[in-house]
């Protein structure tokens, strides 16, 4: 822990170096499903998640995800309010936003948003600069170290694009992880999202998240303060 | 608004990965310019190094097309014991695993799993978005069961034979060749350059006795003796080789390090102390559940079964609240459920108190189920409704004195003559008190309702005896504490204890209670009973939304429908008296002559008449010699050193004294706690490399067998035939130079006696898996050309079809290509099976036993005769089961009170165990109480282990999981730690009796009070933790699988045994890990 907080620390300068390079022109149209026709969307149903991590290392192996980076995990917070202490766990990946604050950043336009919605970033265009990583809101995105590149959540659009689900949605254990086109109307998240009131995370920002939560506790919407972290992965305050 | 939340927030202890999501950036930035450099370029330009898709499905159509340079196959995790039935993806060039997810066949993955005989193209398309089935029908793996693929390239593994060149447990190592290594260790000879060691040929002695003064231990070959783990789905061959061919008695799994209690305590409910059935409740339809000591969601088998249901559950709209009590907070628990799930924290090793307050409560109220209970016999309680029976009304001798003081009443007390050898046996039925006749009547007899309660005295042939109904001694026993001792024993409010027990008789049939690996405390076995009496109370056995037992597995060993995999011409017999001592104390030589010389109690040291094979007590019986020392161990997966409390520092530096036991061998992938003391490590295959026909034990309620099969090569060395180096390989190499029975090339027979070979993995499982195609009132169904090419049989189908009979193959490979065999999901309730092959005996056919006897009785009809007679003719009539009924029932009676345990007595002070679930504080093996011998003043604190979802005891290794969760600070209430002027992250040594460990700190006001909580897993010294040398080459280690403590590491010895030993519970002679004294001491 406090090893990595120093590596926190020590890497700032070189975010800095980053961001030096040069922009790039805009990005040609990506291929797979880009007419437009669908918009991918996930409904996180927290009732169902039992914070089992499924989801978090099916991705590390899908997308080969390196040692202690997350495209997706689980936090789990104890939660004590008076006589009663209860788990709550609350599965986090990039919201895919309509409005995404991390793209505008991109000094060479290595990030976007493709028609249907998913926000991908360019590997052959990204210098690792990480103002994307800054940018975003909900910390989901990372220079993967193995790539040098900035590296996130795809919907795994890899695998969408091949008439499949999203690796953390096939092995959801809870079946809390529900993923779908929002355009379809037929399609199981837009019933609910038609059907419920639905939450998504810091809402205030305007980034207009399409990853939604049902039965999102509000204190869960924002940033989560807490004291001490049992499962602690190598990093920093998030 | 702002100040309450801040308030709230501030409160919000953290359960785990508060900031794990950012986490990737910090570790990675400081690397960033080099990779800018270009050097590591992305695969994919958008998608990154993600792997390509194993199939492509247009959503539209449905129709699919398979990577061609992918395979997809079924087969079994043994990432947990569990063992799910996953798919696994593999890259075809290198034989990689890349990702593992569910099997959509499976009731252990898939809600609800696809019908048996569904195409296998038709179960990937199952998976997709083609109409959001894969929604629908998702099939998952677990965070582990995604993580553990990454063991198959670990480079800690054994892939060659290995023999030690340094004294045991040095860490030295010299690969060997194969037939060096079975030579050596079926000869023996100067091994190690220590002196001679004696091999298998000469310890295979079946004729001399161990001790010729006590003939009753058995031969010499007791002396040679099997650590197994559980049954992974290969243990049947294990069996068949050191107990049936070998010829030792001594065999043994893990269940005393791992659930032991609990399933002895069930075993005392449910009449089997040794195979110890049990039950779980009916996720999908219970109302209401307690969880206690058992955290379904977080760890605990099936996992994902048990936590995708109490997800659904607790998220639907059908009537459904839990709780979970238990000292620790886990995943079990919800916020997002609110009210349907709470959380009630209790003292360690207290549940029996619990337990016994609530049923307290529940008899002062009357709110068990009075027509239950009232039931005499099976036939009676189907007639009226009744899915299941117990033995409530049965009557119990009380008369202290009489030769038969404890035991159940039976036909032959009251005069019904049988041949000795069945005198008070099964068919000797039970009696009841006949309420309308006022008489004594036997049970088998009762055509109504016998008296609940009785206690009193009757004629019983010519004796007038005292008696009592097993109800009336759970009553006595119950109510020997208030309900207000029974909350302070267990710090649960008297409010809490009647709410739980109120709502719990609330929902007829529908609730349910359930335990499991919470209960291995020093009263485990009594606080387990007490708590599945619960059920028993209300009656919810095999009753829809009650507890329902499993539908057992297709059976692939035995003498089967297509191979006889069971006996064979020369099989020993094995006999004797286990190294465990789980046999009566009063059948040895040792009680007869202290008998004799006047003082038989205490023997040297404990015995446990009402247990399974006690993998607790093996290893310091060895090291003690008693009741005999060992000479040679083989360790076949397992890791006693790790798992069973209090061991190591018992009994490490004995074991690696060759002249205490001078030839130990491991098998196993990997150098673990316990195999690293070995003199040779032999390599097994590894989770999908191998073999195993496996079951699933518990929550799975339609019958079902897992099949695992090499869906990639295995690593370990090759053999000149081609035949990967492992356990089967290994022992079939033993048996074959020893020349035993039931091995080599007529090793087998087939359903018609003409011999097959025993020779290679295949020729055991596909048989075995030919037997289980054909069971069943059809065989299955042949799999087709492309069931084969698409699930990746097509590797092994010349194995098949060389192996197997023209006729056989390609229903085995039917199987194999679905990861296994089940019955249909949707005959879980209503279906009317036929009767067990033993059912006769426990049924208890009305008048079953008249006609041999004179009725000394007289017993009469009771007056409910006619009505019940007639349901009991309706029910011949084979009409169907009611609807709410499971499919697979238990027809044996619930045990109230269990008099195989009512009447044993404590090897120690031969003093009689209670009969009925009790509440009694741990104590050791004298009767000392724990806190008497380690007081709270010095030991104010207390231990115990939990689990997370993610790390078992040898999962370490796997580096994902050490990402999401690398160590295991130990958890404390943030009140004890005030007291202690502890914080979170400070260095403390965690101190009990029995040792003393290096940790930090974790407030959490998920810890009861007076708690420190350990989560398993962690401690490691081995599995990479430490560098060997092999052949003169330093291995590589890695640190981080030594992170954290090992809870086991600071277990108790019993300080009132002499020798070496593990502090058990009494009974169940299980290991405690719950509630050990412990104290912190500032570092």
């Amino acid at each position: 822990m406090i090893q990595s907080r120093r590596n926190f620390l020590r890497a700032l300068p070189a975010i800095t170096a980053g961001a030096a390079l040069a922009p790039a022109p805009a990005i040609a149209a990506a291929a797979g499903e880009e007419d437009g026709r669908h918009r991918w969307a996930m409904v996180v149903d927290v009732q169902k998640c039992i914070g089992c991590q499924a989801c978090t290392v099916s991705c590390i192996m899908e997308n080969a995800v390196p040692e202690n980076s997350f495209r997706t995990i689980v936090s789990t917070y104890e939660v004590h309010e008076g006589p009663r202490t209860n788990t709550y766990m609350l599965p986090r990946l990039c919201n895919h936003c309509a409005n995404p604050p991390c793209i505008p950043v991109c000094p060479v336009g290595a990030t976007f948003q493709r028609k249907d919605g998913v926000v991908v970033v360019d590997g052959d265009r990204c210098v690792g600069c990480a103002y994307c990583v800054q940018a975003c809101p909900y910390d989901a995105r990372f220079i993967n170290h193995a790539t040098g590149k900035a590296d996130k959540c795809t919907f795994c659009a890899h695998r969408v694009d091949a008439g499949l689900l999203p690796a953390c949605v096939e092995t959801c254990v809870g079946g809390a992880r529900i993923f779908g086109d929002l355009n379809d109307p037929d399609s199981k998240v837009r019933h609910l999202v038609d059907r419920n009131k639905m939450k998504v995370l810091k809402p205030e920002m305007g980034t207009q998240p399409h990853v939604f939560y049902l039965g999102l506790d509000e204190r869960f919407q924002g940033h989560v303060e807490g004291a001490g972290t049992l499962w602690q992965p190598s990093g920093h305050g998030g | 608004m702002e100040d309450k939340r801040r308030s709230f927030l501030r409160k919000a202890a953290i359960g785990g990965g508060l900031t794990a999501f950012a986490a990737g950036f910090s570790a990675t930035a400081g690397r960033m310019l080099d990779h800018a450099l270009g050097k590591d370029k992305p695969k994919q330009r958008l998608n990154g190094n993600s792997l390509a898709p194993e199939f492509t499905v247009n959503p539209a159509t449905g129709a699919l097309s398979v990577n061609p340079e992918q395979q997809v196959s079924y087969t079994m995790c043994t990432g947990c014991t569990t063992f799910c039935s996953v798919r696994v993806r593999i890259d075809k060039k290198t034989g990689k695993v890349l990702r593992v997810a569910g099997n959509p066949y499976s009731p252990m993955s898939a809600d609800p799993p696809l019908p048996f005989q569904t195409p296998v193209r038709e179960s990937f398309v199952a998976l997709t978005r083609h109409q959001e089935k894969g929604l629908a029908g998702r099939s998952t793996a677990c965070g582990r069961g995604n993580a553990v693929l990454e063991q198959m390239d670990s480079p800690f593994r054994v892939l060659a034979p290995m023999k030690r060149v340094g004294p045991r447990g040095s860490g030295q190592w010299q690969p060997i060749e194969f037939d060096q290594l079975v030579k050596e260790i079926v000869e023996g000879g100067n091994l190690f350059g220590e002196g001679e060691v004696r091999g298998l040929r000469a310890l295979r002695d079946l004729h001399t006795p161990i001790d010729a003064q006590q003939p009753e231990l058995g031969a010499r070959v007791n002396q040679v003796a099997l650590m197994a783990s559980t049954n992974e789905g290969r243990l049947a061959f294990v069996d068949r080789f050191i107990k049936q061919s070998y010829g030792s008695l001594n065999m043994v799994g893990h269940g005393a390090y791992c659930g032991g209690s609990y399933r002895s305590g069930s075993g005392a409910m449910f009449g089997d102390m040794k195979k110890m059935p049990h039950a779980k409740p009916d996720l999908e339809n219970v109302e209401f559940c307690i969880f206690i000591g058992t955290a379904p969601g977080n760890a605990g088998n099936p996992f994902k079964r048990q936590g995708t249901l109490i997800a659904k559950a607790r998220s639907g709209n059908k009537q459904f609240s839990y709780v979970v009590v238990d000292p620790v907070l886990t995943n079990a628990d919800s916020l997002a459920a609110g009210d349907r799930s709470r959380w009630v924290p209790i003292k360690p090793g207290t549940d029996g108190a619990l337990a016994m307050g609530m049923i307290r409560w529940i008899i002062e109220q009357e709110r068990y189920d009075r027509h239950y209970l009232v039931q005499p016999n099976l036939k009676v309680a189907e007639a009226s409704g009744e899915a299941s029976w117990s033995n409530a009304t049965h009557l119990v001798i009380v008369q202290p004195g009489h030769a038969r003081d404890g035991r159940y009443l039976r036909g032959s007390d009251l005069g019904m003559v049988f041949p000795d050898e069945e005198r008070y046996k099964d068919k000797d039925p039970y009696v009841v008190y006949d309420p309308v006749a006022k008489k004594p009547v036997v049970h088998t007899e009762a055509r109504g309702e016998a008296e609940l309660f009785f206690d009193g005295e009757a004629q019983a042939g010519t004796d007038t005896l005292k008696l009592k109904s097993a109800m009336s001694l759970l009553r006595e026993e119950a109510f020997r504490h208030s309900l207000a001792d029974y909350s302070a024993a267990c710090g649960v409010p008297v409010e809490i204890i009647e709410g739980l027990a109120r709502e719990f008789t609330s929902h007829g049939k529908r609730a349910a209670v359930n335990a499991h690996g919470g209960m291995m405390s020093g009263s485990g076995f009594y606080n387990a009973y007490a708590v599945v009496m619960l059920n028993t109370l209300i009656g919810n056995l095999n009753r829809k939304g009650g507890t329902l037992i499993n539908g057992g597995g297709f059976k692939d060993a035995g003498e089967g429908p297509r191979y006889n995999l069971g006996s064979f011409a020369g099989a020993v017999k094995p006999s004797g008296i286990p190294i465990g001592r789980n046999v009566p104390y009063e059948k040895t030589s040792e009680f007869k002559r202290k008998k004799e010389g006047g003082k038989a109690y205490p023997a040297q040291a404990p015995w446990y008449p009402n247990a399974p094979g006690l993998a607790s007590e093996w290893l310091t019986s060895a090291i003690n010699g008693y009741p005999y020392t060992l000479k040679a161990l083989i360790l076949w997966s397992c890791n006693p050193l790790y798992g069973v409390t209090g061991l190591r520092a018992q009994i490490e530096k004995d074991l690696a004294d060759p002249k205490k036991l001078p030839l130990i061998v491991a098998v196993d992938p990997f150098i673990n706690e316990s195999s690293a003391l070995a003199d040779y490590i032999v390599p097994d295959s590894l989770l999908y490399e191998s073999w195993g026909w496996a079951n699933a034990w518990g929550g799975v309620a339609v019958k079902m067998s897992t099949a695992r099969w090499p869906v990639v090569e295995p690593k370990a060395r090759k053999l000149p035939d081609g035949q990967a180096i492992g356990m089967e390989t290994f022992f079939i190499a033993l048996a074959k130079a020893m020349a035993l029975p039931g091995f080599g090339p007529a090793g087998l027979a087939d359903a018609e006696g003409n011999p097959c070979p025993l020779e290679r993995p295949e020729d055991w499982y596909l048989r075995g898996g030919a037997n289980i195609a054909w069971l069943g009132k059809t065989p299955v169904p042949e799999a087709s050309d492309e069931d084969i090419d698409l699930s990746g049989v097509a590797r092994i189908r010349p194995l098949l079809e060389k192996t197997l009979k023209p006729e056989e193959w390609r229903k085995v490979a039917f199987m194999l290509a679905r990861g296994g065999r089940s019955q249909n999901y949707k005959e879980m309730f209503g279906l009317r099976l036929p009767p067990p092959a033993d059912a006769k005996a426990h049924a208890a056919p009305a008048g079953a036993a008249s006609g041999k006897t004179p009725q000394a009785t007289g017993a009469k009809p009771l007056a409910a005769a006619a009505v019940a007679g007639a349901a009991v003719h309706a029910a011949q009539e084979e009409a169907p089961y009611p609807s709410d009924w499971a499919t697979h029932r238990f027809t044996k009676p619930m045990q109230l009170y269990n008099e195989n345990v009512g009447t044993a007595k404590s090897s120690f002070t031969g003093k009689r165990f209670s009969g009925t679930p009790s509440w009694r504080e741990p104590a050791f093996a004298d009767g000392t109480p724990v806190r008497k011998k380690y007081p709270e003043a010095e030991w104010p604190l207390q231990l115990v282990s939990y689990k997370s979802p993610l790390q078992n005891s040898y999962s370490i290794g796997a580096r994902s999981l050490r990402g999401i969760h690398p160590d295991n600070p130990v958890a404390l209430h943030p009140e004890d730690a005030a007291r202690l002027g502890l914080h979170s992250g400070d260095s403390v040594y965690l101190e009990t009796p029995g040792g003393r460990a290096k940790a930090t700190v974790i407030l959490r006001h998920g810890v009861q009070r007076g708690v420190v909580a350990v989560e398993h897993g962690f401690g490691h010294r081995e599995l990479g933790a430490r560098a060997h040398r092999i052949g003169g080459k330093a291995q590589p280690h890695e640190a981080a699988i030594g992170a954290g403590i090992n809870l086991n590491d600071l277990g108790l010895s019993d300080p009132t045994r002499s020798g070496r030993n593990v502090f058990v519970d009494p009974v169940a002679g299980a290991t405690v890990r719950q509630g050990l004294p412990a104290r912190l001491v500032r570092v």
